[in-house]
């Protein structure tokens, strides 16, 4: 789908992402796992346009995407965001399906599966943490964007619904939707995740498959042994 | 992708959401009417006083205009609202989207930073229209009491404070775009209103320069309309500073753009501003608009001294602060501007004020040259002026025409019903429509 190079971020002399490069691929299911602070954030921002970048490129085809090809490629749903407070899931939903010329097509069947139907006419600035976040989940997943990039999409969400979501985002990769989605919760990721970018202190310090990473923890000199568990690579290698 | 005017349409829709479900609006409306009402009454009041009503002697008010006994007074609520309540909506639409974080969302479509503000300021506009029903209000009762009305002069105030409000929309928009935190923007947007005041007391101690730069501020651009006055510099320059503080907001929005490239472009749009506005200041047309002709000499006058082909200068020995140099320049020189493209006036005094200047042997002395030939005088009013410029310009003055002068409305009724529209109904009408709005929106 397109490459992440050497992307690098600054803020003053902080430095919060250094040469980070990783690929995404068509209808796959990408997590971003680091710990707090490690630049997920930062660098979902700068994927999706909100943020500047100070150096690297996002490219396609071995050619850099420009702005507005990158726009047309991703779609970032931000965390901890209450969108038009005043305004009903209903709108809200309407509102981004009409601005983005969204898949209207979809509507009705997101708001089943991540069961937003007993809060759609509610103020979104009224709704609990886990209802926004599935409400904010259906705009992603409405928007005409070959790849998804959701900041902690299970934040919020208890057992349940987390289960819910991940099967939900699990199905529309299978449809060929690309999911990127940064999650801190490793047990959330190993659930519904293909393949991982592993990333701490703003850097890239692995990508692949559990059992790719888990080969590449193994390979580091003096690491102990890690198994197929993605705690422990996470932990062997940063 | 969708195409740009559907999205645009979709966004004005948002911002009339917004608008509709916020506080800071409904205030706005709640507070304009009783504004408006406060000022209407004591307008119509004083004018009635003056026009003989209440035992005080008939035809005191006969050159009395609407224009100026009613209108002025009565827009004047709009500045008062322009200047303490507007630039809070305007924050709140503007900054309202970062704080939620909808920004982050709506950046995501390709559609130009401009387009995403024009949508915030036509939403804005509109609700300043709204806001105007208030003094529209007014027009209507004073239309009731069967006072006289001069659409032009009526409009010309209506154009003076929609420009207004299109500065104060464009400067908390450009605020609210530049800072983190409508806090920060409000605090910001009273500043630069504080700066005006404070440029406007520099002129009338300094003039000069001062007082050439004082003339765009929005207390002077607005007294000029109200006076029936449309200056050409003064419609340009103001909407370049409009077109400005929206297109700095545009340069601020796109978050996904550096720190650094947004504020080498905001100084190359500073730059830009400056140089516009210079050339727009050359710029000398201009029209009165009010029935009594407040701003001009008589046609009769103008006629006679459109025939003067030579240079005329003007040398004033008069501090800025000293009254007769603002008698002079409102009754004489902003007169002779008009009618007389090339004029040049120049001020000399040693001070501002003037106070100790008066012993001084050539202190108050005004002198008038045409083509070498000079005339001195120390009276400020009108006809000593046109009767000077007459003698040295050898135009033969024209014969005085008492037809064409202005007689006046009087009217001498009170505001009937004025305080039932403007503190019951008008207030009643603001919260009830409040209340219907936030109903059907959640």
């Amino acid at each position: 789908m397109f490459e992440a190079r050497n992307l690098t971020k600054r803020y003053g002399r902080l430095t919060a992402l250094t040469d980070v490069s990783f690929s995404v691929r068509s209808g796959e299911v990408l997590g971003l796992i680091g710990p707090n602070g490690s630049g997920k954030t930062t660098l979902f921002e700068c994927l999706g346009g909100v943020l500047p970048l100070d150096g690297g490129a996002v490219v396609r085809d071995g050619r850099p995407l420009t702005d507005r090809e990158r726009a047309a490629t991703v779609f970032y749903l931000p965390d901890a965001i209450a969108p038009w407070p005043a305004q009903s899931v209903r709108w809200a939903i309407d509102y981004t399906l009409g601005l983005f010329n969204g898949r209207a097509d979809l509507r009705d069947e997101v708001i089943r599966r991540l069961d937003i139907q007993p809060f759609l006419d509610q103020a979104i600035g009224s709704l609990s943490k886990g209802q926004r976040k599935r409400a904010l989940l259906a705009i992603g997943l409405l928007m005409p964007h070959p790849v998804l990039m959701a900041d902690e999409p299970f934040d919020g969400l208890d057992l349940r619904q987390s289960r819910d979501v991940a099967q939900t985002l699990r199905s529309f990769a299978s449809a060929g939707r690309t999911m990127f989605l940064s999650i801190h919760q490793i047990k959330d990721a190993s659930r519904v995740c293909d393949r991982f970018v592993l990333l701490s202190g703003g850097r890239a310090r692995g990508e692949g498959t559990i059992r790719e990473l888990a080969a590449l923890a193994a390979s580091q000199p003096g690491a102990p042994a890690a198994d197929d568990d993605l705690e422990e690579v996470f932990l062997a290698l940063t | 992708m969708p195409s740009r005017r559907s999205a645009f349409l979709w966004l004005v829709r948002k911002e009339w959401r917004e608008l509709v479900v916020s506080r800071s609006w409904w205030v706005l409306l709640l507070a304009i009417g009783p504004l408006v009402g406060v000022t209407f009454i004591s307008a119509v009041r004083t004018y009635a006083e003056a026009s003989g009503f209440g035992g005080t002697s008939a035809g005191v008010g006969e050159a009395f205009s609407p224009l100026i006994g009613i209108w002025a007074p009565t827009f004047s609520a709009c500045e008062v609202a322009a200047v303490f309540l507007l630039p809070f909506v305007a924050i709140r639409q503007i900054a309202g989207d970062r704080q939620s974080g909808a920004l982050k969302i709506e950046l995501q479509h390709p559609m130009p930073a401009i387009a995403r503000i024009g949508a915030k300021a036509l939403v804005l506009l509109a609700a300043w229209g709204i806001a105007s029903l208030a003094p529209a209000a007014a027009v209507v009762l004073w239309k009731s009491y069967g006072g006289s009305i001069y659409a032009p002069e009526l409009a010309t105030v209506a154009l003076g404070h929609l420009l207004n409000a299109g500065l104060t929309i464009a400067l908390a928009a450009a605020t609210a775009a530049v800072t983190e935190h409508p806090s920060t923007a409000a605090i910001l947007t009273l500043s630069v209103t504080v700066g005006t005041w404070i440029l406007n007391f520099i002129a009338a101690v300094q003039g000069g320069i001062w007082e050439r730069a004082a003339g765009y501020t929005p207390p002077a651009m607005v007294a000029g309309f109200q006076h029936g006055l449309i200056r050409l510099d003064v419609v340009l320059v103001t909407l370049v500073f409009v077109a400005a503080g929206f297109t700095l907001a545009a340069v601020w929005l796109r978050l996904g753009v550096g720190v650094r490239r947004r504020a080498y472009e905001s100084v190359a749009l500073g730059a830009v501003t400056a140089a516009i506005v210079s050339a727009c200041s050359l710029a000398t047309g201009s029209w009165d608009t009010s029935e009594s002709r407040i701003n001009s000499f008589s046609e009769a006058d103008e006629e006679a001294l459109e025939r003067i082909q030579s240079p005329l200068s003007v040398e004033v020995h008069l501090a800025p602060e000293d009254p007769r140099r603002a008698d002079l320049d409102h009754k004489a020189i902003a007169k002779l501007r008009r009618v007389l493209p090339k004029v040049q006036v120049r001020y000399v005094s040693a001070t501002s004020i003037g106070l100790f200047e008066q012993t001084s042997p050539h202190y108050g002395e005004i002198w008038y040259e045409i083509a070498g030939r000079r005339e001195m005088t120390r009276a400020t009013t009108a006809e000593s002026a046109l009767q000077t410029i007459y003698q040295l310009s050898g135009v033969a003055p024209p014969v005085e025409n008492d037809d064409a002068t202005f007689r006046g409305h009087p009217l001498a009724v009170p505001p009937k019903g004025a305080a039932a529209v403007f503190y019951g109904i008008w207030p009643a009408l603001v919260v009830a429509g409040a209340v219907f709005m936030h109903r059907r929106q959640t």
